[in-house]
């Protein structure tokens, strides 16, 4: 199965995603890690989450860049987190795929699918503000839109969490597994 | 207590007013009321504000007082988080911060209200 989980900052999808992965019950859990750690606050940001998922049986996979290329055969459930910052990363960092990023980015989603039993991936709210952004920000945006709507197009599963509530928009999360 | 969320300038207020049958005057507002008012208020409206003020003024919220001392109360706020990460270290905080404590209110909540163009969602009920 492949589930799209989408929300805002602080909207607690990164606790639902975890009770997801743990409902879904299927062993060896793997989670991607896609959070570059520039500074003081992204560590502590990386800390909470690794928290979360002590003693839940995760092992982490760190990738920054070149989705398609992470080896997760053997894993009976993956835990992509965040799509936000992939796209940053693809676009940002040297070696990155640039304008390519969506391509390269829909490309390792579906190579991780056919891997693994179930591929849970959050994403990130990032487009209603209200607030016009420079021109390289606004291609980011589209960027990412770019890339929910064909994952959500492609997955069994697609909801929404507003403050620790899922607003189900696709499939039946309950059902899964 | 009821959770009232949803963008700016969608009439949460009114809608929580109207809903619950609450008049305006026995509402506060957020942004300028004492700290006190949200543990004996029937309505707080810009609870967001509110959030930003305390984090301001190095005052915290307390859910546990708010548990005990006005359990009843509906919180209006505004749905934050929407965008892109703010470059502004305390605007970074603040949306955490609100997201969080919000996550907290919906746990305790009896019900959850989303307000988009006026028209409420009842998106957790019990």
């Amino acid at each position: 199965m492949l589930c799209l989980i989408t929300g805002g900052s602080g909207s607690g999808k990164s606790e639902y995603a975890e009770r997801m992965v743990m409902r879904l019950g299927k062993m060896p859990r793997l989670y991607i890690a896609t959070m570059y750690p520039f500074d003081e606050e992204c560590h502590e940001r990386i800390r909470r989450h690794r928290a979360m998922r002590a003693e839940k049986g995760f092992e982490t996979l760190e990738c920054y860049t070149g989705l398609k290329d992470a080896d997760v055969s053997g894993y009976g459930t993956v835990l992509l987190e965040c799509m936000s910052n992939l796209v940053a990363n693809e676009l940002y960092q040297e070696g990155g795929a640039g304008a390519r990023c969506v391509e390269a980015i829909l490309e390792g989603v579906r190579k991780i699918r056919e891997q693994c039993e179930h591929l849970i991936v959050v994403t990130n709210e990032i487009f209603s503000d209200g607030i016009e952004y420079d021109e390289e920000t606004r291609q980011y945006q589209q960027y990412l839109g770019s890339i929910n709507r064909q994952i959500a197009s492609m997955a069994e599963v697609a909801a929404e969490v507003v403050y620790s509530i899922p607003l189900v928009y696709k499939g039946n999360p309950e059902a899964a597994g | 207590m009821i959770l009232v969320t949803g963008g700016c300038f969608q009439g949460k207020t009114s809608y929580a007013c109207e809903t619950f049958g609450i008049e305006k005057e026995e509402t506060a507002d957020g942004a300028l009321c004492p700290a006190e008012e949200l543990y004996r208020t029937r309505l707080l409206y810009h609870f967001h504000e509110y959030i930003r003020r305390m984090m301001k003024t190095g005052q915290d919220f307390s859910m546990e007082r708010l548990k005990r001392e006005n359990p009843e109360v509906v919180l209006v706020t505004n749905e934050l988080g929407y965008g892109v990460v703010p470059v502004d270290r305390f605007d970074r905080e603040y949306r955490e911060k609100t997201g969080r404590v919000c996550c907290q209110i919906a746990k305790e909540a009896a019900q959850v209200h989303r307000v988009v163009c006026g028209i409420g969602t009842v998106i957790k009920d019990g």
